[in-house]
Protein backbone atom coordinates (compact mmCIF):
# COMPACT_ATOMS: atom_id res chain seq x y z
CA UNK A 1 0.00 0.00 0.00
CA UNK A 2 1.56 3.39 -0.50
CA UNK A 3 1.11 6.01 1.07
CA UNK A 4 2.44 9.03 2.56
CA UNK A 5 4.20 7.73 5.44
CA UNK A 6 5.04 4.33 3.53
CA UNK A 7 6.70 7.11 0.85
CA UNK A 8 9.65 7.20 3.20
CA UNK A 9 9.07 3.83 4.92
CA UNK A 10 6.89 0.70 5.62
CA UNK A 11 3.93 0.79 7.67
CA UNK A 12 4.66 -2.05 9.31
CA UNK A 13 8.05 -0.03 10.30
CA UNK A 14 5.78 2.77 11.63
CA UNK A 15 3.51 0.50 13.60
CA UNK A 16 6.15 -1.66 15.44
CA UNK A 17 8.07 1.69 16.22
CA UNK A 18 4.88 3.04 18.07
CA UNK A 19 5.58 2.74 22.15
CA UNK A 20 2.39 0.77 22.78
CA UNK A 21 1.92 -1.44 19.08
CA UNK A 22 -1.92 -1.09 19.78
CA UNK A 23 -3.44 -1.66 16.36
CA UNK A 24 -5.73 1.45 14.95
CA UNK A 25 -9.36 0.60 14.10
CA UNK A 26 -10.50 0.91 10.94
CA UNK A 27 -6.89 0.83 9.55
CA UNK A 28 -3.01 1.75 10.34
CA UNK A 29 -1.24 4.41 11.79
CA UNK A 30 0.06 5.53 7.98
CA UNK A 31 -4.10 5.79 7.26
CA UNK A 32 -4.52 7.96 10.01
CA UNK A 33 -1.92 10.42 9.01
CA UNK A 34 -2.39 9.76 5.43
CA UNK A 35 -6.51 11.10 6.32
CA UNK A 36 -5.79 13.92 8.53
CA UNK A 37 -2.11 15.20 8.23
CA UNK A 38 -3.16 17.75 5.60
CA UNK A 39 -5.74 19.06 7.86
CA UNK A 40 -3.90 19.04 11.04
CA UNK A 41 -0.59 20.48 8.98
CA UNK A 42 -3.30 23.12 7.30
CA UNK A 43 -5.12 24.33 10.48
CA UNK A 44 -1.41 24.72 11.83
CA UNK A 45 0.10 26.77 9.40
CA UNK A 46 -2.79 29.16 8.83
CA UNK A 47 -2.73 29.61 12.52
CA UNK A 48 1.04 30.13 13.34
CA UNK A 49 1.78 31.38 9.98
CA UNK A 50 5.09 29.70 9.91
CA UNK A 51 5.92 26.80 7.24
CA UNK A 52 8.56 25.45 9.61
CA UNK A 53 6.49 26.10 12.61
CA UNK A 54 3.53 24.09 11.73
CA UNK A 55 5.54 21.52 10.38
CA UNK A 56 7.07 20.90 14.23
CA UNK A 57 3.61 21.72 15.10
CA UNK A 58 2.42 18.77 12.70
CA UNK A 59 5.23 16.46 13.63
CA UNK A 60 4.43 16.67 17.53
CA UNK A 61 0.57 15.88 16.99
CA UNK A 62 0.94 12.88 14.77
CA UNK A 63 3.42 11.56 17.54
CA UNK A 64 1.28 12.68 20.54
CA UNK A 65 -1.45 10.54 18.23
CA UNK A 66 0.65 7.44 18.68
CA UNK A 67 1.52 7.51 21.97
CA UNK A 68 -2.04 8.64 23.56
CA UNK A 69 -4.25 7.13 20.74
CA UNK A 70 -5.90 4.76 23.67
CA UNK A 71 -7.10 8.02 25.61
CA UNK A 72 -9.49 8.82 22.32
CA UNK A 73 -12.28 7.40 24.12
CA UNK A 74 -14.72 7.84 20.81
CA UNK A 75 -17.21 10.56 22.09
CA UNK A 76 -15.78 13.11 19.22
CA UNK A 77 -14.42 11.92 16.19
CA UNK A 78 -11.06 11.53 15.75
CA UNK A 79 -10.19 14.57 13.41
CA UNK A 80 -11.78 16.27 16.42
CA UNK A 81 -9.76 14.68 18.82
CA UNK A 82 -6.55 15.58 16.72
CA UNK A 83 -7.85 19.17 16.11
CA UNK A 84 -7.51 19.60 19.66
CA UNK A 85 -4.09 18.53 20.55
CA UNK A 86 -3.05 21.29 17.39
CA UNK A 87 -4.74 24.00 18.63
CA UNK A 88 -3.33 23.03 22.45
CA UNK A 89 0.24 22.94 20.13
CA UNK A 90 -0.59 26.09 18.14
CA UNK A 91 -1.38 27.67 21.91
CA UNK A 92 1.69 26.65 23.45
CA UNK A 93 3.73 27.84 20.24
CA UNK A 94 2.17 30.72 20.48
CA UNK A 95 2.31 32.01 23.96
CA UNK A 96 -0.74 33.63 25.85
CA UNK A 97 -2.51 33.22 22.54
CA UNK A 98 -5.85 32.43 24.51
CA UNK A 99 -5.80 35.19 26.94
CA UNK A 100 -4.22 37.75 24.20
CA UNK A 101 -7.13 36.93 21.84
CA UNK A 102 -10.26 35.43 23.07
CA UNK A 103 -13.18 37.44 22.21
CA UNK A 104 -15.84 37.74 25.01
CA UNK A 105 -19.37 38.15 24.07
CA UNK A 106 -19.29 42.19 25.01
CA UNK A 107 -17.10 43.60 22.97
CA UNK A 108 -17.98 41.10 19.34
CA UNK A 109 -18.79 44.25 17.38
CA UNK A 110 -15.08 45.45 17.90
CA UNK A 111 -14.54 44.57 14.40
CA UNK A 112 -17.39 44.93 12.38
CA UNK A 113 -16.77 47.21 9.42
CA UNK A 114 -18.69 49.65 7.87
CA UNK A 115 -18.86 48.14 4.74
CA UNK A 116 -18.77 44.12 5.17
CA UNK A 117 -20.97 42.13 4.39
CA UNK A 118 -21.14 38.29 4.61
CA UNK A 119 -23.04 37.54 1.33
CA UNK A 120 -20.13 39.41 -0.27
CA UNK A 121 -18.27 37.00 -2.88
CA UNK A 122 -14.52 37.24 -2.85
CA UNK A 123 -13.01 37.89 -5.82
CA UNK A 124 -9.43 36.47 -6.32
CA UNK A 125 -7.11 37.84 -9.22
CA UNK A 126 -4.00 35.60 -8.63
CA UNK A 127 -4.48 32.33 -7.33
CA UNK A 128 -0.82 32.23 -6.32
CA UNK A 129 -1.13 34.93 -4.11
CA UNK A 130 -4.23 33.85 -2.24
CA UNK A 131 -2.35 31.66 0.60
CA UNK A 132 -0.16 35.04 1.20
CA UNK A 133 -3.58 37.26 1.37
CA UNK A 134 -5.28 34.43 3.47
CA UNK A 135 -2.60 34.92 5.92
CA UNK A 136 -2.77 38.45 6.48
CA UNK A 137 -5.90 38.55 6.65
CA UNK A 138 -5.83 36.08 9.80
CA UNK A 139 -3.15 38.32 10.85
CA UNK A 140 -5.39 40.78 11.10
CA UNK A 141 -8.49 39.36 12.75
CA UNK A 142 -8.48 37.87 16.65
CA UNK A 143 -7.32 34.42 16.61
CA UNK A 144 -10.42 33.13 17.91
CA UNK A 145 -11.98 34.61 14.49
CA UNK A 146 -9.13 33.02 12.46
CA UNK A 147 -9.54 29.71 14.42
CA UNK A 148 -13.45 29.69 13.59
CA UNK A 149 -13.31 30.03 10.30
CA UNK A 150 -10.77 27.19 9.67
CA UNK A 151 -12.30 25.36 11.89
CA UNK A 152 -16.13 25.54 10.31
CA UNK A 153 -14.38 25.27 6.58
CA UNK A 154 -13.45 21.60 7.60
CA UNK A 155 -16.91 20.42 6.55
CA UNK A 156 -16.04 16.90 8.87
CA UNK A 157 -16.77 18.95 11.99
CA UNK A 158 -20.37 19.85 12.76
CA UNK A 159 -21.23 23.17 15.28
CA UNK A 160 -21.36 21.15 18.06
CA UNK A 161 -17.37 19.85 17.47
CA UNK A 162 -16.63 23.61 16.37
CA UNK A 163 -17.91 24.86 20.03
CA UNK A 164 -16.40 22.10 21.52
CA UNK A 165 -12.84 22.72 20.42
CA UNK A 166 -12.99 26.33 20.85
CA UNK A 167 -14.73 25.96 24.44
CA UNK A 168 -17.76 27.73 24.17
CA UNK A 169 -21.61 27.26 22.87
CA UNK A 170 -22.34 26.33 19.55
CA UNK A 171 -25.16 29.37 19.83
CA UNK A 172 -22.01 31.35 20.44
CA UNK A 173 -20.13 30.09 17.61
CA UNK A 174 -23.18 31.17 14.99
CA UNK A 175 -22.63 34.62 16.29
CA UNK A 176 -19.30 35.16 16.51
CA UNK A 177 -19.05 32.94 13.46
CA UNK A 178 -21.03 35.98 11.31
CA UNK A 179 -18.72 38.64 12.49
CA UNK A 180 -15.73 36.99 11.92
CA UNK A 181 -16.88 36.17 8.13
CA UNK A 182 -17.44 40.14 7.74
CA UNK A 183 -14.32 40.86 9.72
CA UNK A 184 -12.43 38.56 7.29
CA UNK A 185 -14.11 39.66 4.22
CA UNK A 186 -12.85 43.38 5.21
CA UNK A 187 -9.68 42.61 5.75
CA UNK A 188 -8.94 40.53 2.83
CA UNK A 189 -10.36 43.35 0.48
CA UNK A 190 -7.52 45.07 1.77
CA UNK A 191 -5.20 42.86 0.89
CA UNK A 192 -5.74 43.21 -2.66
CA UNK B 1 2.94 39.34 -57.38
CA UNK B 2 -0.69 38.79 -55.65
CA UNK B 3 -0.30 39.51 -52.25
CA UNK B 4 -3.80 38.86 -51.59
CA UNK B 5 -3.43 35.49 -49.64
CA UNK B 6 -0.50 36.70 -48.13
CA UNK B 7 -2.30 39.71 -46.20
CA UNK B 8 -5.25 37.59 -45.82
CA UNK B 9 -2.72 35.08 -43.91
CA UNK B 10 -1.53 37.98 -41.74
CA UNK B 11 -5.14 38.98 -41.03
CA UNK B 12 -6.07 35.55 -39.67
CA UNK B 13 -2.91 35.57 -37.63
CA UNK B 14 -3.50 38.58 -36.09
CA UNK B 15 -6.91 37.65 -35.39
CA UNK B 16 -5.87 34.23 -33.62
CA UNK B 17 -3.30 36.81 -32.15
CA UNK B 18 -5.94 38.96 -30.79
CA UNK B 19 -8.33 36.11 -29.74
CA UNK B 20 -5.72 34.38 -27.74
CA UNK B 21 -4.51 37.51 -26.02
CA UNK B 22 -8.54 38.29 -25.16
CA UNK B 23 -8.84 34.36 -23.82
CA UNK B 24 -5.80 35.27 -21.60
CA UNK B 25 -7.10 38.30 -20.34
CA UNK B 26 -10.41 37.41 -19.47
CA UNK B 27 -8.78 35.03 -17.76
CA UNK B 28 -6.68 36.90 -15.76
CA UNK B 29 -9.57 39.23 -14.98
CA UNK B 30 -12.40 36.14 -13.95
CA UNK B 31 -9.84 34.58 -11.42
CA UNK B 32 -11.34 32.77 -9.15
CA UNK B 33 -14.64 33.55 -7.08
CA UNK B 34 -15.50 32.15 -3.98
CA UNK B 35 -19.06 32.24 -2.47
CA UNK B 36 -17.89 32.34 1.12
CA UNK B 37 -15.18 32.79 3.45
CA UNK B 38 -15.30 29.00 4.16
CA UNK B 39 -15.07 28.54 0.01
CA UNK B 40 -12.01 30.04 -0.08
CA UNK B 41 -10.50 28.35 2.98
CA UNK B 42 -11.50 25.21 1.38
CA UNK B 43 -9.78 25.72 -2.13
CA UNK B 44 -6.75 27.14 0.12
CA UNK B 45 -6.46 24.06 2.28
CA UNK B 46 -6.55 22.10 -0.98
CA UNK B 47 -3.46 23.60 -2.49
CA UNK B 48 -1.59 23.10 0.82
CA UNK B 49 0.25 19.58 0.99
CA UNK B 50 2.28 19.00 4.33
CA UNK B 51 6.13 18.70 3.55
CA UNK B 52 7.03 14.95 3.32
CA UNK B 53 9.91 15.98 5.98
CA UNK B 54 7.05 15.63 8.70
CA UNK B 55 6.77 11.67 7.67
CA UNK B 56 10.27 11.54 7.67
CA UNK B 57 10.77 13.14 10.89
CA UNK B 58 8.17 10.99 12.51
CA UNK B 59 9.31 7.80 11.18
CA UNK B 60 12.96 9.10 12.89
CA UNK B 61 11.65 9.97 15.75
CA UNK B 62 9.03 6.53 16.30
CA UNK B 63 12.26 4.62 15.80
CA UNK B 64 14.23 6.04 18.15
CA UNK B 65 11.80 5.85 20.64
CA UNK B 66 11.66 2.34 19.72
CA UNK B 67 15.37 2.03 20.28
CA UNK B 68 15.35 3.38 23.40
CA UNK B 69 12.37 1.33 24.56
CA UNK B 70 14.18 -1.81 23.85
CA UNK B 71 17.71 -0.74 25.45
CA UNK B 72 15.93 -0.83 28.75
CA UNK B 73 15.51 -3.90 31.32
CA UNK B 74 12.78 -6.35 31.49
CA UNK B 75 11.72 -4.44 35.23
CA UNK B 76 12.11 -0.68 33.31
CA UNK B 77 9.76 -1.48 30.51
CA UNK B 78 7.45 -3.53 32.58
CA UNK B 79 7.13 -0.71 35.20
CA UNK B 80 7.18 2.37 32.40
CA UNK B 81 11.03 3.60 33.75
Amino acid sequence: MESVVTGVNSVPAIQNATSHGAELKGGTWSDLYEQHASHVYYLALRTVGDPTLAEDITHDVFLKAFHNLDQFRGESSLRTWLYRVTINHCRNAQGAWHQRNIIGTDNVDVLDGPTANSETPLRVLEIKELGQRIRKTLDALPAEYGLLLLLVADEQLSYQEVASLTEQTADAVRGKLYRARRAFIVEFQKTG
Amino acid sequence: MNTKPSRSRLQHQQQQEQTLEQQITSQKQAGLEFASVEDMLRYDAGQVTPPPVIAERLKASLERERQTESGKSWWQRLFGK
